[in-house]
């Protein structure tokens, strides 16, 4: 008798790879990443182009691999930093998006929020005369203060009115990008950036144009608070009183109530922490990577943001990754499409696709575990066979 | 009083039309962000329908170049919106992201691909094929009513086709068989189940109506306000026409309420700039009037609004 498998080996691979549960949190979103990578190769292939030479130009680009020629004072390492100094804000603004997504709160308006921080600490610190000591701190605190002031009445707004956070944040971003707007058009206005006047050298959160070892560095200050946020909004989520709570209110806010969490301040306290990560995301984008504003634009961080945070699986560490790799891929692309020939949008179609194809992480999942049922069932059936053929002999 | 009238109705009614969308796939069940994506994704399918018709310039057949163009632009975001319905449908996916996803891609699709026609076309990589503004008409007779005549006079030529088509959808969303299963499914969907109806059906075909609403506001954008399509489509319209059904309560008639309160105090705004003869700079802190408004109405009236149960949740058989 000849046995026929009716799962066949590529499935029996794919299973084997991403079966383990543990660790699927990592294998999936890396293989969803993969698929993605193919899927642009193809297409950088359909314009006929050489994918690799692409992938590397974005590499290169983004300062992890070396370019083969610079110009003057610019390495790989000026590279790296610019885009370091770009990564900043995209994980501040995904973190919070993050924060409140665990509260089942959709913060829709980061982008609003980190521009009311940046506006604010530009016209009190950024236009002063303070020294660095007492200006850049007074930066960080100004930030945080007035994104979480956002955030938290927009989370009043909705414990007290019930009207949902989505509306709010919608509408608050435009009042805020046109009364912002008037502001800096009325007063603060450069003439001939048609920007906002650029922050004093001191108030800036990155040093710009260093001079270290022969080159011109520029240096992201923020860049120092990144990780140990992370770990900070990891630690608030997993070990404190206030995260757990936080999070039953997200997953079910009537047994929340019922366990007697005060469901209301919950609320408020998540939009107030997510409009504070919000507020650091927009110093560190305005006063760092930027050091003006430019009028009735919204910065389009605090949407990609929401795609970084989901792509890293709404956990502070998966986020630090996936706000990376989006951003060495934005960074890149200009040096890819000037090396390869393709046009720039290529690099925010690879960042869709990157992201289409981990949204279907559920499905990759879904599929691996009816594969390995499947193997389970054809093991059990493939022993009681071999029972039964055993008491025939006996 | 009648330029606010005239200008707040051809703001008003496209927003409508792409809230109207919104309504179908949430009352559905599927959460939709993409709103933003459909609707730029369709205007540039009736806009790429009408280049590949002409030939890159529309002079001379602007008025059935303009329906072709609506015709096209429902077809091209109901076969976008497939893909939302694909990934929130079948394979499972987040909605949220989903909806960011589409976002994304639409901006990112549309823009490669204009800048490649229009270097075949014109031979430039332009980001915008030029298309005309919508014609008006004037209803004789009605019109010379004092305010009331306003509704009447200067009418783009989308604004019945708007009308007639949210009645339609009304119709379908609340009286049809349809209908039912439709809001039945955002609702209950085990129970549509287990009345015999294929609850993911019903959400894929709401998803490509929602699609193909948003394409035909979107449309309408982009032949009133830019007379062109180029990338300053995605201005936030389709999160505005979000803010609105919410604000509506996921219903039709309140959502037009909301829909008209934009566009009356859009357009109000903008005349009271001009007649009290503003600085342009102060045109900024007037343009805040709409969405102020909504924040103090939403106070008022959202107190019992509830979202559709089942919104957002990926619908599993076995669950109870």
């Amino acid at each position: 008798m000849k046995k026929t498998s009716s799962v066949n080996p590529f499935k029996r691979g794919f299973a084997a790879v991403l079966g383990n549960e543990k660790s699927q949190g990592i294998t999936i979103p890396v293989f969803a990443i993969l698929l993605s990578l193919v899927a642009c190769a193809i297409i950088i292939l359909a314009l006929g182009k050489n994918p690799l030479t692409a992938f590397t130009s974005l590499l290169q680009g983004s300062g992890v691999l070396p370019k083969v020629t610079y110009a003057a004072k610019k390495s790989m390492f000026t590279d790296f930093m610019s885009m370091i100094n770009e990564f900043t804000p995209m994980l501040f603004a995904a973190l919070a998006v993050a924060l409140a997504l665990k509260t089942g709160l959709f913060n829709i308006g980061v982008s609003g929020q980190m521009l009311v921080a940046g506006f604010i600490a530009t016209i009190t610190v950024g236009y002063s005369k303070l020294p660095m000591a007492a200006a850049l701190p007074l930066v960080l605190i100004i930030g945080i203060i007035s994104g979480a002031a956002v955030g938290a009445l927009i989370g009043w707004l909705k414990h007290r009115f019930n009207i949902n956070e989505v509306v709010t944040s919608i509408m608050l971003n435009y009042i805020f990008e046109y009364l912002i707007s008037y502001f800096i058009n009325s007063y603060y206005i450069n003439a001939i950036s048609r920007q906002s006047q650029a922050i004093s050298a001191s108030a800036s959160l990155t040093l710009a144009n260093v001079a270290l070892g022969g080159l011109k560095v520029d240096i992201p200050l923020g860049f120092i608070l990144t990780i140990p946020v992370a770990f900070l909004v990891l630690f608030l989520l997993n070990r404190t009183r206030l995260g757990y709570e936080l999070k039953v209110v997200g997953l079910n806010r009537r047994a929340a109530k019922y366990a007697g969490i005060n469901v209301g301040r919950s609320l408020i306290t998540s939009m107030a922490l997510s409009g504070a990560l919000a507020g650091l995301a927009g110093v560190t984008l305005y006063m760092g990577y930027y050091t003006s504003i430019q009028p009735r634009v919204l910065t389009s961080v605090g949407f990609d943001s929401i795609a970084v945070c989901l792509l890293g699986n709404m956990h502070p560490i998966g986020i630090l990754f996936s706000s990376l790799l989006i951003t060495v891929i934005s960074k890149g692309g200009n040096y890819m499409s000037s090396i390869v020939g393709v046009p720039e949008e290529i690099t925010e179609m690879i960042t869709g696709l990157i992201l289409l194809f981990s949204a279907c992480g559920a499905f990759i999942r879904y599929r691996v575990s009816i594969t390995k049922e499947e193997i389970t069932e054809e093991k059990l059936r493939a022993k009681s066979a071999a029972a039964a053929e055993g008491g025939e002999k006996a | 009083m009648n330029t606010i009238i005239i200008d707040g109705l051809a703001f008003a009614l496209p927003l409508f039309i792409i809230a109207i969308g919104g309504i179908f796939s949430e009352r559905s069940g599927i959460t939709n962000l993409a709103l933003e994506g459909f609707l730029g994704f369709g205007a540039f399918f009736g806009a790429v329908m009408v280049m590949a018709f002409t030939g890159g310039s529309v002079s001379g057949v602007e008025v059935p170049m303009f329906f072709t163009a609506l015709i096209f632009a429902v077809i091209g975001g109901a076969l976008f919106a497939m893909l939302h319905a694909l990934l929130c449908i079948p394979f499972k996916a987040n909605q949220v992201i989903s909806g960011v996803v589409i976002n994304i891609l639409s901006a990112a699709l549309t823009a490669f691909f204009t800048s490649q026609i229009n270097t075949l076309l014109v031979g430039k990589p332009t980001n915008k094929f030029v298309l005309s503004v919508c014609q008006k008409f004037t209803v004789p007779g009605i019109s010379k009513i004092p305010v009331l005549g306003a509704f009447f006079t200067d009418i783009y030529y989308y604004e019945p086709i708007i009308i007639v088509v949210a009645l339609v959808a009304a119709y379908v969303l609340y009286k049809s068989r349809f209908g039912m299963r439709l809001r039945a499914c955002g609702d209950n969907p085990h129970a549509v189940d287990a009345a015999g109806i294929d609850v993911a059906k019903t959400r894929f075909i709401a998803v490509m109506i929602s699609g193909g609403l948003s394409g035909l506001g979107g449309m309408c954008f982009a032949y009133s306000i830019s007379a062109s399509f180029s990338p300053s489509i995605y201005a936030g319209y389709g999160f505005l026409a979000i803010a609105a059904l919410i604000f509506g309560n996921w219903k039709i008639g309140p959502t037009l309420g909301a829909c008209l309160i934009f566009g009356f105090a859009r357009a109000a705004g903008y005349q009271l700039a001009q007649t009290l003869g503003l600085p342009s700079t102060f045109s900024d802190v007037i343009m805040i009037l709409p969405y102020v408004l909504t924040l103090l109405l939403l106070m008022f009236f959202s107190q019992n609004n509830r979202a559709p149960r089942a919104l957002g949740e990926i619908y599993d058989k076995g669950k109870r």
